[in-house]
C-alpha cells in the first residue's frame, strides 16, 4: 500500500516528465524551421509528434502519464522559390520543412501550462504532509 | 555528497526489516517501544541512502531533474517525521524525569 500522500508526487512526477519530452519535441521542431533536404527534390525535415497515453504503475497500482509514441507529422511540405539551394528542384523550388511557428508556440505554452499545474500538485501534497507532521511539534 | 549520511548506510545493523511487535517481546513493556523507534530509524537511513543515489544518478545524468527532486523530497518527509518523533519521545523522557519522586 502505497502512502497516499507520496502518490500525488509520484503522479505529478511522471506528468513533468512527459511534458519535459515534448517540450523536447517542440524545441527540435523550433530550430529545425529551415531545415531542407541535401540533393534536389529531397525531404525536408518532417514536424516530430509526441502522444501520450495512461499507464498503470505495476508496482503501485496508480496511473501515471506515459509517452506512447514519437511519431512525425505527415501533412504535405511547404514549397518555396529558391532557385540558389542545393535541395532545389530542375523549377527552382525547394520543400520546406511543415512546421508552423505558430502552431509550436502555442504547443509550447501548452506544455508549459501542464508542466505548472504537475508541478503545483508536488507542491500541494507537500505542504499537506509537512503540515501533517506540524502537528507533532509542540 | 554528505558523507555521515553515506556511511550511515553502510552500518552493518542497519538493515530492513519489520519492527518487532509489542506483544512478541517477552521481556515486558520495553522492548516493544525499542523496536519501534528503531525501525523508524532504519526506514529514514534507507530513505535518505535511497535519495542519495538518485541525487548522484542525477549528477551523473542518469536521473530526470524530477527524479531527481521526488527523491529528494521523499527524504525530506521521512527526515522531518523521524525529527517529529525523536522530539516527542525526548520530551517524553524529559516529562518523566521531572516527575517528583
Amino acid at each position: 500500500m502505497i502512502d497516499t500522500l507520496r502518490a500525488p508526487g509520484m503522479i505529478a512526477t511522471a506528468g513533468m516528465s512527459a511534458q519535459s519530452e515534448r517540450l523536447l519535441a517542440i524545441s527540435q521542431n523550433i530550430a529545425n524551421v529551415q531545415s531542407v533536404g541535401k540533393t534536389p527534390g529531397a525531404d525536408p525535415y518532417s514536424r516530430k509528434t509526441v502522444s501520450f497515453k495512461s499507464e498503470v504503475d505495476n508496482l503501485s497500482g496508480l496511473t501515471m502519464v506515459k509517452v506512447a509514441e514519437y511519431g512525425t507529422d505527415r501533412s504535405p511540405f511547404r514549397v518555396e522559390l529558391d532557385p540558389g539551394s542545393p535541395a532545389a528542384d530542375q523549377n527552382g523550388y525547394v520543400k520546406m520543412p511543415n512546421v508552423n511557428l505558430l502552431v509550436e508556440m502555442a504547443d509550447m505554452r501548452e506544455a508549459n501550462r501542464v508542466y505548472q499545474a504537475n508541478l503545483q500538485v508536488f507542491r500541494q501534497a507537500r505542504e499537506l504532509v509537512s503540515m501533517t507532521i506540524d502537528l507533532m511539534r509542540t | 555528497m554528505i558523507d555521515a549520511i553515506s556511511k550511515t548506510a553502510q552500518l552493518p545493523e542497519l538493515q530492513m526489516r519489520p519492527a518487532a511487535l509489542p506483544t512478541t517481546t517477552k521481556s515486558g513493556a520495553v522492548g516493544g517501544f525499542d523496536s519501534v523507534m528503531k525501525s523508524v530509524a532504519t526506514e529514514t537511513v534507507n530513505n535518505l541512502y535511497k535519495s542519495e543515489m538518485t541525487a548522484i544518478a542525477g549528477i551523473n545524468g542518469k536521473a530526470t531533474v524530477q527524479q531527481v527532486v521526488e527523491q529528494v523530497m521523499a527524504a525530506e518527509r521521512t527526515l522531518q517525521t523521524t525529527l517529529a518523533v525523536r522530539d516527542k519521545a525526548i520530551a517524553a523522557y524529559q516529562e518523566i524525569s521531572r516527575m517528583a519522586i
